[in-house]
């Protein structure tokens, strides 16, 4: 399943660096795409603004095929204030804008599932693919404007697989 | 009505009696956990494979207390430690940044005799603008799993 929701990950890193270079952040003394997972960060207080984040929450496992399939639930977070330039009164264009690079960057809705524990990254047999998004209700506190995109990730479990 | 016009020209005695309260309740040596110098740029690096390798930047003098004791088994105990403005502004300019609260926004904890803390929220104190203090609260990482010695 790790293999999985890594795969998933740097799918759509890869892809957003490619559709939106200037959506970045610095994490840990790195500039990297926009987008994080966060079990795999530090703890933090706020979410950062103008980044996606990526949380898994459900799972369940279909055991009665031949190889077990995993759905992961995963949730992306992604909250914005605006521009400091338009003081923040563009800030529903600038979520528009991240609904819209979400729903670019997941498609097409699948990706050869790789094993990014070993150097070099090797490729696995199967294909990790996922559901539409679907896009909860913005939620608005004070200057920010925050939505939540959930939808399900499925791999098939391969031998040896964690 | 009258404004208080008078002038007051700022100068290092808070920082110098913070730095002497700190030393006198206690003194002790804490350290950031900062990203480190050569940053892990692969893709294990971001997946929570590879280890983070946090710098540690020492900070003192720091006075660490408890504030709120553990009633119940879903309440943590909670910590405040006082840091010494003037180490905090060594370390920013070691590390060229432009303010305290860079550094701190890039702390991933603290650490605390061995200890890891991650930091809850923080705040200042300050005089005529200057600030002498830092306030960290901090609550202990007890989900992290120790290494097998």
């Amino acid at each position: 399943m790790e293999n999985a929701k890594d795969t998933f990950y740097i799918t759509l890193r890869n892809r957003l660096a490619v559709l939106n270079p200037q959506r970045v952040i610095i994490l840990r003394g790195l500039q990297r795409p926009g987008i994080l997972v966060e079990e795999a960060e530090a703890v933090v207080p706020q979410m950062p603004a103008d980044a996606f984040v990526l949380r898994w929450t459900g799972l369940a496992v279909d055991a009665q095929l031949p190889s077990a399939l995993a759905e992961m639930t995963c949730e992306v977070h992604y909250t914005t204030g605006g521009t400091q330039t338009n003081g923040g009164l563009d800030r529903g264009r600038a979520l528009a804008e991240m609904d819209a690079e979400l729903l670019s960057i997941l498609s097409p809705n699948c990706a050869q599932k790789m094993n990014y524990t070993q150097t070099p990254t090797t490729a696995m047999e199967t294909q990790v693919f996922w559901t539409e998004p679907q896009f909860q209700p913005m939620v608005t506190l004070r200057e920010r404007l925050t939505r939540v995109a959930k939808l399900t990730v499925f791999a098939f479990e391969e031998q040896g697989e964690l | 009505m009258s404004a208080d016009l008078s002038v007051r020209n700022p100068n290092n005695s808070p920082l110098l009696m913070a730095d002497a309260l700190l030393r006198a309740s206690g003194g002790m040596v804490v350290s950031l956990l900062v990203a480190p110098l050569t940053t892990d740029s692969t893709d294990a690096g971001q997946v929570g494979v590879n280890a983070p390798n946090f710098q540690q930047l020492p900070l003192s003098p720091a006075t660490f207390r408890k504030i709120r004791v553990a009633m119940q088994d879903d309440q943590l105990s909670q910590y405040e430690l006082l840091i010494s403005a003037s180490a905090v502004q060594q370390q920013v300019s070691a590390l060229q940044l432009a303010s305290a609260d860079a550094l701190f926004d890039t702390a991933a904890g603290v650490e605390i005799n061995g200890t890891q803390f991650v930091i809850e929220s923080r705040s200042v104190s300050e005089a005529l603008g200057q600030v002498y203090l830092y306030r960290l609260f901090v609550r202990e990482a007890h989900a992290w799993l120790q290494p097998v010695l």
